[in-house]
Order: C-alpha cells, then sequence, then structure tokens
C-alpha cells in the first residue's frame, strides 16, 4: 500500500502498512525525529502533528488515512533559513522550554489552536494544550508564549 | 553583593540549549540510528517475588533476526551493583522480587524480531510469598525480600536517628498535643521521555553508550564493573534529557551495562529505548512512606517539643532510599523551633517496586506531614495558621529540630509574609472556609518548608569545571554534572559569561562525557548551580588571568593595568582591544587555553550513631499558599490558586527559576490528588499514563512566584539551592486548604476524591 500526501510543504509518497502510525512513518521512515514518541497511546501528546488543519497524535493516527491530506510537522514550523518560526521563538522568550521533550508536541498544539481562533484567552489556551503532557514547566509559560504569538500576530506580527 | 551583574540574575537570560529544543532538532536516545543497528527488548518478571527455576534462551537464539541474548550470567559477579547498598543485580539473578523486574534482554535485527526472541524465552518461575504492606515487612515470618538480609535481620534497610534532648517530659506537659499518622503512596517520575541508552562498539573491545542518565561517570564505573572493564573502556556520553526529577539513574544504568554488553557481542550498535508501559513497572518511584508525629505546644501556642517516627518502603532494592530515609529524618518535624526533638526512621525492603531518588528526597513526604500537623495545632487553639508558623519559624541564628544552629541568612519569615500579603490571605480566611449549604465548598491554606542544601551528611560535596578558548573564539565549557531539564547549562553559560566577561553566545556548553569531563560526583540533591556554579567560577577566574596576560603583552602594559570595557580589554592608553584579538595573541604567545576548577561545600558533620550533628552547611526556605475548591458530590478538587515564594538565595536564571517552581508546583499538585503510584499484593495498580494521572494544564490554576533573595556568602553570586524544596509545600497547603473548605483533615496522600466524598456526605 502507499499513500501520497504533502508534508510541511512539499509532496511525498511512502509505502505503508495496515498498522503503521503517522508517527512511526514520520520517525522511523523519514527520520523527521522531531515528533517525539512519549507513549504510544496517545496519553501524552509529544507526537502531536497537524493533519489539514486539525491537531492529531501521530501515534494513534493511522498511515495508511494519509492520502491526499496535508501534514504539518515541528520541522515546518521554523522560518525558511532554519531559524525559529514566531511561537517556536515566543517558547524560548517566555522560558516555555525546560527538558523539551514535550516542546514539539506543544508547540504543534498552539498552531492548531492559532489557525482556528487567532485571539485565545488563556483558559482557551489551556484546553487547547490539555491533552499535551508537561512534567517540567507547570504549563504557564506556555500559555504565555502562544498568548504572546497570538497578540503578536492579530498586530501583523510575521506568522 | 555589590558587584553590578550583566547576565547573571537578568530577567531578559535565555536558555542556553533552547534553539534546538524548539526546532525539534535536539537528538534525545531514541533519536538516534547508525546504520546496522540492532533493537533491545527487556523480559521483565510478571509477578512480585518468585525463584527462577529455568531460563533457557537457546529458543530465543532461534527466532529469525535475533542476534544475542543475555542473563545475568554474561556478567561479571552476574551484574552485582549499587549505592550506597550494593544489592541489585544488572539482571535477576535467582531471583524476581518485583513486577517489572529486568530478567533477560535480546537484541535484534527489528523491533518485532526482539519482542519475538523475548516471548521464545523459557522461563519458569516458582512463586514465594510477597511482602507488600511495608508494616508487615518486619514480622518474623515475613518472606526474606533480598537474598541475603541487609542489616541484622530480615527485611530491614536502614534505621535512622536525631537524638535532640528528651521529648517526653516536655510532651507530658504540654497543653495541647497532636498525635497523628500521616501515609503517602508512591509517586511515578512521569519524565515524557522513557529510558533509553545506545551502546555502539568500537575497534579494540571499548564501547561508547548514550545514556539518558543524570550521573555518567557513575553510570561509566557501574558498567565497566560489570563488563569487567577498566572504567577508560567505557565511554558515557549524555544526550539531551527528556525529564528525569531523580528518576534516571539506577535502572539506566543496569540499560546502560546490559545494551553495552550487546554491542560488545555482536560489535554492532544496540538501541534499547522502553516503552511507556516498560518504564512505569521497571522504574523506581518515590518511596511510599508512613509518618508518626507526636508534637506538643503551650497553651499560647508555643511550639515546644516532638517525638517522631517515619517508616519507608523501599520496596524490592535500596536504591537511594536509605539517603532519602535520612532526609526526611532531617525535615520530619518541620522548619521550627524545639526545646527537644527525636525522629526515629526506618526503611524496609518489600516486592512492591522500588524507591529511589526523586525531587524532594524524602523531605517531600517529611514537610507535608509535618506541615498538616503543624496545621492541626493553630487549628486546636484557633490561631491564623500564618500566624502560627510566623511565631514558630526557624529565623537566623535559630537552632533546627536537629539541634544546629541556622547560620546563614534565613528567609523563611519573608517568604510567608508574601505568599500571606499577595494571596489576600486575611479576607479569604474570613470569607471563603466551610459554609455546610455550599455545594462547591471554598478554602484556602499555607504549607511552608525548610530544605538542606546539597548532600549534607550524604556524601563529599565537590564539583569540577573546565574551561577552554578556542581558536574560533568561543569558550566550551565541560562539566560531568548534568543538565535535565533543571536549567543547569544555563547556569554554568551565565556564570562563565559574567565572570570571563564575554556574552553568554560565546560560551558552548560541550556534552556531559565520561572522556572529556572531569568526575564531577552526582547531579543531584538541586547542587549543580552551587557546587558547578561556584566550579565555574573560580575555573573562569583562572581563565581571565591568561587572556589578561595577553592582553597586557600585547598592549605593553602590567596586569593591573587592564580594565575591561564589555568584551574588549582596555590598557593604560584607554584604546580598546577587541578579545579576539587577544585570544589569537594568547595563542601565538603560546599559552595554554584551558583552565580546570574545583569547589567543594564546606565540610559539616552528622553523628549517624548518635544522631547528632549538623545535617547540613545552609538551608534553603519557602512557602506556598494553596486556594480550593471542593465539589461536595464528587468530592473533586479543584486547585483554583497559588501563590509560591522561595528563598533561594541569589536567582542566576530568572525565567528558569519561575519555571522550577511552578514545575515543582505542578507535580506536588498531583502528588496531592492524583499521582498515587499503589500496589496490591505487589501488583502494580496503574499500567499506562491513562491509569497514573499527572496534571495538565486544566488542573493547574495560574500561579504567582517570588524568590527572596537572602545573601549566601559561599553561593555562586550568593545563590541557594532550589530545583527540589519548590515541589514540596504545595500537598500540605492543598490539604490545609481542603481542611478550611471542608473540615475534613486530610492525612493520606494523595487524597481521595471518593474518601473526601464519603466524609462530606
Amino acid at each position: 500500500m502507499e499513500v501520497t500526501f504533502k508534508l510541511n510543504g512539499e509532496m511525498v509518497t511512502c509505502p505503508v502498512t495496515q498498522k503503521l502510525t503517522l508517527m512511526r512513518l514520520l520517525r522511523d521512515d523519514l527520520k523527521l525525529t522531531g515528533t517525539k514518541n512519549g507513549c504510544e497511546h496517545g496519553d501524552c501528546g509529544a507526537c502531536s502533528v497537524i493533519v489539514d488543519g486539525k491537531l492529531e497524535k501521530s501515534c494513534i493516527y493511522p498511515a495508511r488515512n494519509l492520502d491526499g491530506k496535508e501534514v504539518l510537522t515541528i520541522e515546518g514550523v521554523s522560518n525558511p533559513d532554519g531559524t525559529p518560526g514566531d511561537l517556536q521563538q515566543a517558547f524560548l522568550d517566555a522560558g516555555a522550554t525546560q527538558c523539551g521533550y514535550c516542546t514539539p508536541g506543544m508547540i504543534m498544539a498552539g498552531e492548531a489552536l492559532l489557525l482556528q481562533n487567532n485571539n485565545p484567552t488563556r483558559q482557551d489556551i489551556r484546553e487547547a494544550i490539555s491533552e499535551n503532557l508537561c512534567r517540567c514547566t507547570g504549563y504557564q509559560q506556555i500559555v504565555d508564549a502562544i498568548q504572546a504569538t497570538a497578540k503578536s500576530r492579530l498586530n501583523g506580527g510575521a506568522k | 553583593m555589590s558587584e553590578k551583574l550583566q547576565y547573571v540574575g537578568n530577567p531578559n537570560s535565555k536558555a542556553a540549549d533552547g534553539i534546538e529544543k524548539v526546532l525539534g532538532a535536539a537528538k534525545y536516545v531514541g533519536d538516534m540510528t547508525l546504520p546496522d543497528m540492532l533493537y533491545a527488548k527487556l523480559l521483565t518478571s510478571p509477578v512480585p517475588h518468585a525463584r527462577i527455576v529455568e531460563l533457557d534462551i537457546k529458543p530465543a537464539l532461534a527466532v529469525e533476526g535475533v542476534k544475542a541474548v543475555i542473563t545475568a550470567d554474561d556478567f561479571v559477579d552476574h551484574g552485582f551493583f549499587g549505592w550506597p547498598v550494593k544489592d541489585m543485580y544488572v539482571l535477576a539473578y535467582q531471583k524476581v522480587r518485583y513486577v517489572g523486574d529486568p530478567i533477560a534482554v535480546v537484541a535484534a535485527e527489528s523491533e518485532a524480531a526482539a519482542a519475538a526472541g523475548v516471548a521464545a524465552i523459557k522461563l519458569k518461575l516458582e512463586e514465594l510469598p510477597v511482602v507488600s504492606d511495608m508494616h508487615k515487612a518486619l514480622d518474623p515470618h515475613a518472606a526474606l525480600v533480598p537474598l541475603e538480609p541487609q542489616i541484622g535481620d530480615g527485611n530491614l534497610l536502614v534505621t535512622h536517628v536525631v537524638r535532640n534532648g528528651d521529648p517526653e517530659p516536655i510532651l507530658a506537659e504540654c497543653d495541647v498535643v497532636v498525635d497523628e499518622s500521616y501515609n503517602f503512596q508512591a509517586q511515578e517520575h512521569g519524565y515524557i521521555e522513557t529510558e533509553g541508552v545506545f551502546a555502539i562498539p568500537e575497534p579494540g573491545g571499548t564501547v561508547v553508550v548514550f545514556a539518558n542518565d543524570q550521573s555518567p561517570h557513575i553510570n561509566r564505573d557501574n558498567a565497566a564493573g560489570m563488563l569487567g572493564l577498566p572504567a577508560e573502556a567505557v565511554r558515557v556520553i549524555q544526550p539531551p534529557v527528556g525529564g528525569s526529577f531523580g528518576g534516571k539513574d539506577d535502572h539506566v544504568y543496569q540499560f546502560t551495562g546490559q545494551a553495552a554488553k550487546l554491542a560488545l557481542i555482536t560489535g554492532r550498535p544496540v538501541r534499547l529505548v522502553l516503552s511507556r508501559e516498560e518504564s512505569l513497572a521497571t522504574s523506581y518511584k518515590r518511596a511510599a512512606a508512613h509518618a508518626h508525629l507526636k508534637i506538643g505546644m503551650s497553651k499560647d501556642g508555643v511550639i515546644r517539643a516532638a517525638k517522631t517516627e517515619y517508616l519507608a518502603d523501599s520496596g524490592a532494592y535500596a536504591s537511594q532510599t536509605p539517603l532519602s530515609a535520612w532526609r526526611a529524618s532531617m525535615h520530619l518535624a518541620g522548619a521550627y523551633r524545639y526545646e527537644a526533638a527525636t525522629v526515629d526512621t526506618k526503611a524496609v525492603y518489600t516486592n512492591n517496586g522500588y524507591a529511589g531518588a526523586f525531587r524532594g528526597f524524602g523531605n517531600t513526604q517529611a514537610a507535608a506531614a509535618s506541615e498538616v500537623a503543624i496545621d492541626e495545632l493553630a487549628a486546636r487553639i484557633g490561631m491564623d495558621p500564618i500566624e502560627f508558623r510566623l511565631k514558630n519559624c526557624l529565623r537566623t541564628g535559630d537552632k533546627a529540630f536537629t539541634g544546629n544552629t541556622i547560620d546563614h541568612e534565613a528567609g523563611l519569615a519573608q517568604c510567608l509574609e508574601w505568599v500571606r500579603d499577595q494571596s489576600g490571605w486575611a479576607d479569604k480566611r474570613k470569607t471563603l472556609g466551610f459554609k455546610s449549604g455550599d455545594d462547591v465548598l471554598k478554602g484556602i491554606g499555607v504549607a511552608c518548608y525548610f530544605h538542606g542544601s546539597g548532600l549534607g551528611g550524604e556524601g563529599t560535596d565537590y564539583a569540577r569545571i573546565t574551561l577552554t578558548v578556542e581558536r574560533d573564539h568561543s569558550v566550551t565549557l565541560q562539566s560531568g554534572l548534568t543538565d535535565y531539564g533543571q536549567g543547569s547549562r544555563t547556569v554554568f553559560t551565565l556564570i562563565a559569561a559574567e565572570t570571563l566577561g564575554v556574552t553568554p553566545e560565546r560560551i558552548i556548553m560541550l556534552r556531559p562525557d565520561t572522556d572529556t569531563a572531569l568526575e564531577t560526583g552526582p547531579t543531584v540533591a538541586s547542587r549543580a548551580s552551587i557546587v558547578g556554579g561556584n566550579a565555574t567560577k573560580v575555573t573562569a577566574g583562572k581563565l581571565i588571568q591568561k587572556l589578561n596576560m595577553a592582553a597586557a603583552d600585547l598592549l605593553g602594559c602590567s596586569l593591573e593595568q587592564i580594565t575591561r570595557h564589555g568584551e574588549d580589554f582596555i590598557g593604560p592608553n584607554e584604546e580598546p582591544l577587541a578579545i579576539e584579538a587577544v585570544i589569537d595573541h594568547a595563542f601565538a604567545m603560546g599559552l595554554q587555553m584551558s583552565s580546570q576548577g574545583y569547589w567543594q561545600i564546606p565540610v559539616i558533620h552528622w553523628d549517624f550513631e548518635k544522631g547528632t550533628g549538623t545535617p547540613y552547611y545552609t538551608y534553603s526556605f519557602g512557602a506556598q499558599v494553596a486556594q480550593v475548591e471542593v465539589v461536595k458530590a464528587t468530592g473533586k478538587i479543584q486547585v483554583t490558586g497559588v501563590w509560591a515564594s522561595h528563598d533561594g538565595g541569589k536567582i542566576i536564571f530568572p525565567k528558569g527559576a519561575h519555571g522550577q517552581l511552578m514545575g515543582g508546583i505542578t507535580q506536588g499538585l498531583g502528588y496531592a490528588l492524583t499521582e498515587g503510584f499503589s500496589y496490591k499484593d505487589g501488583y502494580p495498580q496503574k499500567k499506562n499514563l491513562k491509569d497514573y494521572h499527572l496534571p495538565t494544564s486544566l488542573d493547574v490554576p495560574e500561579m504567582e512566584t517570588h524568590f527572596v533573595e537572602t545573601n549566601l556568602a559561599e553561593g555562586p553570586f550568593g545563590a541557594k539551592n532550589l530545583a527540589e524544596p519548590v515541589m514540596i509545600a504545595i500537598a500540605p497547603a492543598i490539604a490545609n486548604a481542603v481542611f478550611h473548605a471542608t473540615t475534613v483533615r486530610c492525612r493520606d496522600f494523595p487524597i481521595s476524591a471518593d474518601w473526601l466524598k464519603a466524609q462530606l456526605a
């Protein structure tokens, strides 16, 4: 079985099996290891990516369903020159990263929220990241980073 | 401090290793691959206690794709190791002692082949009686958990005492005595990255291991010992670590020995990364514990004496429980003045998983017990809980209950005052509080703490750092002290930049590597910032001398005439000389542009036999207030506000320090409400992160955090320890807030919603 989909802006075609998950496809086959494996049961959110504009846990997303879809991972969020995108920079500025293992998934959760709601409240942000576990930060600086990015984008800051 | 600081304490300083993490480019163990790599998988014990009757690996070797299978027999002395108590094996030997105890490891061409190999191993176990209740571990007829008794007979692992006067006659004449027991379930560390090692064989029979451990040098020495190799033949490198909190040492040492052995046997790279289920079953936990506190006071609210006992469940192995039980003992009566106090502590073996290091290291349980007890005392005489604490708490020059004097500036009272004023305490104590007709009950509560700095009586507390100026004008920093998210890379970078007078961007901290970093002791006990920070400062001071020599030579002036402006060196003619020119000239002069520095915490002495002495050279302090809502119909507790103040001396990396505070509080909130890792007849009751509930963004309120910056002359720029103590006050603060909301006193942690609902019915 083969699927063809858009990955971080580029069309790719990959062989897949019935049981292959998107996370395994990304990490093992395509060597995009920014998407993290935390539990492989959809309980922690470390593997979060965006599929057709929606936040998905890639560890429970069947790769065979990818045909014709558009996938965005942490590797597709940075600027073309490889520097951090605005939300990534906001994570740095807010001190929202400690061990860094939940960070890619958190950033994807933040991006997914901002696609749907360009002016979220702090409670909106907390709900949007509520299936992404972070054991280091206590979440507050992550909420700060997403909120700051929302404000900056509303004020015409770079997306 | 009179120095004007540019980078240390600057609120805009950023994490030194943040960019690769936000880009998703940081390579953790599980992200590493090499051509020809083999996948390793564990066979672990399905039962809590059994004799290994048969362990036949031949059927596994016959499975297609399986390249090697190892057991304890493949190691020197069956891979016997452990510190401070040697009682573990790299793989189970003769017996299995808990559900999850590793028995054998298979290396194969694919994960599927490795799993098939594990399934093919012929394992025959003869089940033994299970010891699951720590209170019954010392019964004369209890089954013996270790292969040999550790001390005396049976399952006793360690005892500790504190003897400061005789509390009995004082308690007899006290007007009010609280005499209660407090119980704590085990807690899982919950790092989002599971344990992993990646071993690569080298020509000549040596091996390189990437391991997500905390203490690479100790890991190297253990692995070399069990492999029968000199220490230099095993090189341990620490990649970025996805959280640890004390939790990635002993069993990661096992995995390191296992993967290294498999790599040496097969001549191929071997990666062993645990699944979440394997991690939860196999990893050590915070010890389940029982504390019994008898504390007496006069009717006007002056605390007088305490007689206390502590029992810790170490589970199947000792790991760090002997030391964490000691730290619990040194804090069990809390941060208050006493006329007399005693502690009697025991730790025992059972077949419940095993317990080891976890943030707070015994004081998490000790502070929770004593802070609820102190609240009970205040309630008995109707005194405001913060007023009661301010009346009795330790201040500079007071004696701790262990009998030693608090020599350094103590900021506990300031912390209590800040959380009181900031939380609106006085008003909320009146307007909130139990109202029988309400469906949602609201309350506010407080707890405070002291926490001994560094290892204290646990061991020699030192660090070594190497700083090297490179030809590209960067400065590399090497240390065996590690960063698993707590920010020590940034702390060292800022201190080196400050002391050398260069920008933090110029400092590159290399990955901890036992081949190149000097032996530095373990990265534990919130000690890295103090010992590593001081060692960095010492080393930078030496290196700057060399740069000054080059500048003086280039400028034709004396060393004393050199001044600095930013990174520039200025001579007597006031012409600025760029640091690049100075570095180039230093190399041209043939100067060795590398320096090493050592720093050790002042030596203190605790007499373990007599239970007297000075357990720590200094303490950090703090106070936290929690506001809660309890739904009467369900017993569910929602924390709606947190105010936290910590006396950590000078704060070096403010953004990171606030993050440590809030992250610690969140772990403590989980400890208070949902995170019980319990066992039934030795079987763990939580298998994955669906069962074991870590706090989410919706469980944690917005927090207000604050630092009281007292000065500690011995700390680097006046810094004290931070990462651990900030997690320990929130659980009792929540319990005390629940009491204010409901009049129900919670003495068992985590606080069960079902239990609370029953109390409210």
